[in-house]
C-alpha cells in the first residue's frame, strides 16, 4: 500500500505548467465575458481555447510517462493548492482541451444566440474540468466539481431548445446536487478519518490520505460515498436518470459533450476511490462489475427502444460508460489502461455523435428518428462520419476504440474469465445494433415525400467533423505514444491491488 | 527484395480510393480500373516473385506496429495464400466492370469503397500479425455495409447490410478473444503468427483457441447454422458485390491459416466436428439449392455446399486435403466469382435473377447463357474445369480419412449438381414468356472482355493444373508437416 511521490514543476519545466492550464481558460472567461457580444468575444474565445489545447500538449512533452511519480507538482499550502499529473490525467486534460475547442467551432458553425456569453461560459467549464483533473486534492475536486455543474446548469438555463427544459433542468440539478452532496460527504469522511489518525489536523490531500485510509465500516462508508457521487456523475446505471432528458431537451451537442465528453467521474474513481479506499474496493469489486454488466444491456436495450436519436445517443452514453467501470474495476492494469483510452475514445466520438445531431437538426428542426429520412444524399461527409463515430464507440479496429477494448477484453479474461467477458464484449454488438440502427432509420432510408430539403455540409462543419475524425483515426492506427503515456500510471494503480 | 512489393499492393488500392476524390467525376471509373489493373499486375509480380520450394513464409516485411503491446506490422505470403492474391485483384476487376454503367449514385464514394474492400481483403491474405490480420478483417465490413446498404438492389438491403454487419461483428469477438488468449499463452505475448507457429501451446489453451477460432471463421464461411445471412445477402446485394464476398472464401482460409495450425493436437481431436460440420454443409447446401427459385440464392446455397467439401477436406490433416481445400477456394474465386458477375448481367438486362422471371433466356443470351453454364458446371465440379482437381483430392482425402463423410459428401455433391442443372434448365430453357427476356440484348464487349478472361482461367486449369497445384504443394506439405508433432 504505498503512497504516492511526486516531481516538483521547477525540475521539469520553467512555468508551472498547471497553474498556467488552470487559468487560461478561467482568464478567457473573464476576456470574452468582458467583450460582451462584440465579434472579438468569438474570436477571443476560439483563441483562448486552442491557446489551452497547444498548452496542454506541450505539458504532455514535459512529463515523463515512465516515471511512476505524480509530475510537474505545484503545492502552495495556505490554500491547501496541490496539483500533479501523470500520463492519464494529461490524456484527459487534452481531450478536454480538444473537445472545448471544438466546441468553440462547433458554437460558431450552429450560428448560436449570443455566442459570446456561450463561450464564457465554455471556458469557465472548461476551467472546472481541466481544475478537477489536474489538482489531488479532493475538496478542490469537488470544488472544482461544483463549478463546472455550475456552468452547465447555466447553460441549460440559458440556451435550452425545447419547452419541456424546465423539467429536464430540475432533474439534472436533482441528481447532480445529490451525487455531489454525496461525493462531498465522502471527502469530510476521509478527512475526519485523518484527523483521527493524526491528531487532529484535517487534510483533503491525497498525499496524506493515503496514508490514514479509513478501516472497516468507515472505508466501506467512504467508498460508497464517493462511488455513488462519481457513479451519477459518469453516468453509470442505475444513476443515469438525468441524462436522457437533458439530452433530449437540453442544449443539444454542448450541455451533453461537457457533461459525457470528459468522463470525470471514471477519472475520479481512479485517481481516488482506488487508491483511499483499496480494501472496500476489492471487497465490492464483484458487485460494481455486476451492476455494470447488467447495465450494458440494460441500456442497449433502451436504446433500442428510443425514437428520438438524442434519447437514444443518451442510452449509448450509458452503456459504453459501464464498461469503462469494469475496465477500472478489474484492477488490472491492462484493464485501467484500456478503460483509460476508451474514456478518451468514447469522449471524442460520442462529442462527434452529438455534433452531427446537432447539425441535423439545425436543418430539420426535429430529432425525432421517424421525421427524419434520407439524409445521406444530402450530406455524406456528416452521415459517414456519424458512423464512423459510432464504429469507434463499438471498439473498430482503426480507431482507439479498439486497442483499448482490446486491452479491456485482456483483463477481463484475466480477472473474470472467458465467460463473462465474452458477454461483456456482446454488449458492445449490441451497441453497434442500435447505432446502425439509428444510422439506417436517419440517413439510408428513402427520403419522404414533402421531406425537408436539407442543406449540403457546411464548411465548418467539415471542419469540425474533420477534425475530430482525424483525431480518432490517427490515435486508432498510431495508438503506440498514448499506449506510452498512460502505461506506467496504469500500472502504478494496478500494483496497489493484489493480483 | 528492397522493394515493399506486398504493402504496395495492399495500400495501392488506398492510395487510388484517396486519389479519385482529386478528379472530376467522368474521370473517376476510369481511375478505378486503372489502379485495380495496377493491382493486378502487382499481385503477378508478387506471384512470379514468389518461389515455391523455398522458405516458408516469403516477401516478409516487419516493422514494430504499436510497440507496447509487441503488435507488429508483419506482411507475407507462403504457398497457401499467395494464389488468392492475383485471384483477389482479377475478382475486383470483374466486379468493376460489372457495375460499370450501374453506379448512378454517388460514384465516388461508391469506388472508394470498392477499393478500399480491395485493400482490406489483399490485406487478409497478407497479413501475419494476428492483430494486423483482425483489423483487415474488421475493415471489410465497413466498405461491405455500405455498398450493401446504400448500393443495394432490394428493398430490404439496409436491413440486410445491418444484420451482415452485426454478424460478422459478433464473429468477431471470439476471434479476437481467441488472438489474446495466443498472445497471453507466450512467455513474452506477441501476435507473430511465425513465432506462435513455433511455440506449442498447452493442450487445454489449444482447445479453447480451436474452438473460438471455429466460431469466429464458421460465422464468415458459413458453416451451417452460422449461415443465416448469406441467403438474404445473395438476394440483397447487385452480383458485382455478391461474387466478392462469395468468390472470396475468407472464412476458409483462415481456418487453413489459423485456426488449425495454430491449434493442431486440439485440432486433431476434434477432427469429428470439422468434419461433421463440412458434411453438414454440403448436405445442406445441396438440399437448401433445391429449394430455390432464385439463381443468385441458390448459387449461395452451391457455395455453403462447396465450402463445406473444402471444410471435410482440411479436416483429413493432410498435404493432399489443404492443398485441394486451396485449389478449390481458389478455383471458386474465378468460377462462382464469374457465375455472380454474369447473374449481375442477367439482372442488369431483365431485372431479376429469379426463375419465374426468366425462362428462355438462352434464345436472346446465347453467351451469357453458356459463360453461366461453363462457371457453373465448374461450380459443381465438372472435369476439365478448374475445380475438378481441388475437388478430387479432396474426395479422396476425405474418403481416407471419414469414409462416411466422404461417401455423404459425393451424394450432397451430386444433389448440387442436379440442383444446379433443374436451376440452369429453367432460367434458360424453354419457351421466352416474358417481354424483358425478349428484349434482352446479349453481352457486351467489354462484359465479354472479362467474361472470356474469367472462363479462359477456369478451363486453364481445369486442363492444366499442373503449375499451380506445384505452386501450393510445398506449403500445404509444410502445413501438414506442422500438425503431427
Amino acid at each position: 500500500m504505498g503512497g504516492f511521490s511526486e516531481i516538483l514543476w521547477q525540475q521539469q519545466a520553467a512555468l508551472p505548467l498547471l497553474l498556467l492550464l488552470q487559468c487560461l481558460p478561467l482568464l478567457g472567461a473573464a476576456v470574452v465575458f468582458a467583450f460582451k457580444e462584440r465579434s472579438t468575444a468569438v474570436f477571443a474565445g476560439k483563441a483562448f481555447a486552442l491557446a489551452e489545447l497547444l498548452l496542454a500538449s506541450f505539458a504532455v512533452s514535459r512529463i515523463d510517462p515512465t516515471s511512476p511519480a505524480l509530475q510537474l507538482a505545484e503545492r502552495f499550502a495556505p490554500l491547501a493548492w496541490h496539483a500533479a499529473v501523470d500520463g492519464i490525467s494529461l490524456l484527459f486534460v487534452l481531450v478536454a482541451a480538444l473537445l472545448t475547442f471544438l466546441m468553440t467551432l462547433y458554437g460558431m458553425s450552429r450560428g448560436m444566440i449570443s455566442p459570446g456569453r456561450l463561450f464564457a461560459v465554455l471556458l469557465l467549464a472548461e476551467s472546472g474540468l481541466v481544475g478537477m483533473l489536474l489538482t489531488v486534492n479532493v475538496a478542490w475536486f469537488a470544488a472544482w466539481s461544483a463549478l463546472e455543474l455550475w456552468a452547465v446548469v447555466y447553460l441549460l438555463r440559458r440556451w435550452a431548445s425545447s419547452r419541456a427544459e424546465t423539467q429536464a433542468l430540475a432533474r439534472f440539478v436533482q441528481y447532480q446536487a445529490f451525487g455531489w452532496g454525496l461525493f462531498a460527504i465522502g471527502c469530510l469522511v476521509l478527512g475526519w478519518g485523518h484527523a483521527e489518525a493524526s491528531g487532529g489536523r484535517w487534510s483533503f490531500d491525497l498525499f496524506d490520505l493515503v496514508g490514514a485510509v479509513p478501516v472497516g465500516k468507515f472505508q466501506t462508508a467512504a467508498f460508497y460515498l464517493l462511488f455513488y457521487g462519481l457513479a451519477v456523475r459518469t453516468p453509470l446505471f442505475p444513476l443515469h436518470g438525468w441524462l436522457p432528458n437533458m439530452a433530449q431537451h437540453g442544449l443539444i451537442a454542448v450541455a451533453p459533450a461537457l457533461m459525457v465528453g470528459v468522463k470525470v467521474g471514471i477519472y475520479g474513481m481512479y485517481r481516488f476511490v482506488l487508491p483511499l479506499t483499496p480494501a472496500a474496493v476489492e471487497t465490492w469489486q464483484p458487485y460494481v462489475v455486476g451492476i455494470a454488466g447488467a447495465g450494458v444491456f440494460f441500456t442497449a436495450a433502451l436504446a433500442f427502444q428510443q425514437t428520438n436519436l438524442r434519447r437514444l445517443l443518451a442510452f449509448a452514453v450509458v452503456s459504453h460508460t459501464s464498461l469503462l467501470v469494469i475496465g477500472v474495476f478489474s484492477l488490472h492494469e491492462a484493464g485501467i489502461q484500456g478503460a483509460m483510452l476508451l474514456a478518451a475514445n468514447f469522449g471524442l466520438a460520442a462529442t462527434g455523435m452529438w455534433f452531427i445531431v446537432g447539425f441535423v437538426f439545425r436543418r430539420t428542426g426535429t430529432t425525432e428518428l421517424h421525421e427524419l429520412s434520407g439524409l445521406f444524399e444530402r450530406i455524406p461527409f456528416l452521415a459517414i462520419a456519424f458512423l464512423s463515430f459510432g464504429l469507434a464507440i463499438v471498439g473498430m479496429p482503426g480507431t482507439p476504440g479498439f486497442d483499448a477494448a482490446h486491452l479491456v477484453l485482456e483483463a477481463a479474461i484475466d480477472k473474470f474469465g472467458a465467460l463473462s467477458t465474452v458477454a461483456t464484449a456482446l454488449g458492445n454488438v449490441a451497441a453497434a445494433g442500435f447505432l446502425l440502427w439509428a444510422f439506417q432509420r436517419a440517413f439510408l432510408s428513402q427520403a419522404k415525400a414533402g421531406g425537408h430539403d436539407v442543406d449540403r455540409t457546411l464548411p465548418m462543419e467539415y471542419v469540425v467533423c474533420g477534425i475530430a475524425l482525424a483525431a480518432l483515426l490517427a490515435i486508432g492506427f498510431f495508438t503506440e505514444p498514448w499506449l506510452y503515456l498512460t502505461e506506467t500510471a496504469s500500472q502504478a494503480a494496478a500494483a496497489r491491488f493484489v493480483r | 527484395m528492397s522493394l515493399p512489393l506486398l504493402s504496395l499492393l495492399v495500400f495501392s488500392p488506398l492510395g487510388a480510393a484517396l486519389l479519385l476524390w482529386l478528379l472530376p467525376a467522368r474521370a473517376v471509373r476510369h481511375l478505378v480500373a486503372v489502379s485495380m489493373l495496377a493491382t493486378l499486375a502487382l499481385a503477378t509480380a508478387a506471384l512470379l516473385a514468389y518461389d515455391p520450394p523455398g522458405a516458408r513464409f516469403q516477401l516478409l516485411e516487419r516493422v514494430p506496429w504499436i510497440a507496447g503491446l509487441n503488435v507488429q506490422y508483419l506482411l507475407a505470403v507462403d504457398g497457401l495464400s499467395v494464389l488468392f492474391l492475383p485471384a483477389t485483384a482479377l475478382l475486383f476487376l470483374g466486379s468493376l466492370v460489372a457495375c460499370w454503367n450501374a453506379v448512378q449514385q454517388a460514384p465516388r464514394l461508391h469506388y472508394s469503397l470498392l477499393l478500399l474492400l480491395q485493400s482490406a481483403t489483399l490485406g487478409i491474405f497478407c497479413a501475419l500479425d494476428t492483430v494486423l490480420f483482425f483489423v483487415f478483417w474488421e475493415l471489410t465490413l465497413v466498405p461491405m455495409y455500405f455498398l450493401l446498404g446504400r448500393w443495394g438492389v432490394a428493398a430490404e438491403s439496409p436491413q440486410a447490410a445491418a444484420r451482415y454487419f452485426l454478424i460478422m461483428l459478433a464473429g468477431g469477438i471470439p476471434l479476437l478473444l481467441a488472438f489474446v488468449i495466443l498472445a497471453g499463452s507466450q512467455p513474452v505475448p506477441t501476435f507473430d503468427l511465425i513465432a506462435l507457429l513455433a511455440t506449442p501451446l498447452p493442450r487445454s489453451t489449444q482447445t479453447a483457441v480451436f474452438l473460438l477460432c471455429l466460431l469466429g471463421f464458421g460465422v464468415k464461411v458459413p458453416l451451417v447454422p452460422l449461415h443465416t445471412w448469406l441467403p438474404q445477402f445473395a438476394l440483397a446485394a447487385p452480383g458485382s458485390l455478391t461474387a466478392l464476398l462469395v468468390g472470396l472464401k475468407l472464412g476458409a482460409f483462415g481456418l487453413v491459416r489459423f485456426a488449425i495450425p495454430l491449434a493442431p493436437e486440439a485440432a486433431l481431436d476434434l477432427h469429428w466436428l470439422l468434419a461433421g460440420l463440412g458434411t453438414v454443409a454440403i448436405l445442406y447446401g445441396a438440399v437448401g439449392m433445391l429449394a430455390q427459385t432464385n439463381l443468385r440464392v441458390g448459387l449461395a446455397y452451391a457455395s455453403v455446399c462447396h465450402v463445406g467439401l473444402a471444410v471435410l477436406g482440411l479436416a483429413s490433416y493432410t498435404a493432399q486435403g489443404a492443398q485441394g481445400a486451396i485449389s478449390l477456394l481458389l478455383s471458386f474465386s474465378v468460377a462462382s466469382g464469374g457465375a455472380f458477375l454474369l447473374l449481375e448481367f442477367l439482372r442488369q438486362r431483365t431485372g431479376s435473377t429469379d426463375i419465374h422471371a426468366l425462362g428462355g433466356a438462352a434464345r436472346t443470351m446465347p453467351l451469357l447463357a453458356s459463360g453461366f453454364l461453363i462457371c457453373g458446371l465448374a461450380g459443381v465440379g465438372m472435369p476439365g474445369t478448374s475445380s475438378f482437381p481441388g475437388e478430387f483430392m479432396l474426395v479422396i482425402a476425405a474418403l481416407h480419412s471419414h469414409t462416411g463423410a466422404g461417401m455423404a459428401a459425393l451424394f450432397g455433391l451430386s444433389i448440387a449438381a442436379g440442383g444446379f442443372l433443374a436451376l440452369y434448365r429453367k432460367a434458360f430453357f424453354g419457351p421466352v414468356t416474358r417481354a424483358a427476356v425478349a428484349q434482352a440484348e446479349d453481352l457486351r464487349p467489354r462484359e465479354w472482355a472479362v467474361l472470356m478472361a474469367l472462363i479462359a482461367m477456369v478451363v486453364l486449369i481445369g486442363i492444366y493444373p499442373g503449375p499451380w497445384i506445384e505452386i501450393v504443394r510445398p506449403a500445404a506439405e509444410a502445413w501438414a508437416a506442422g500438425l503431427v508433432r
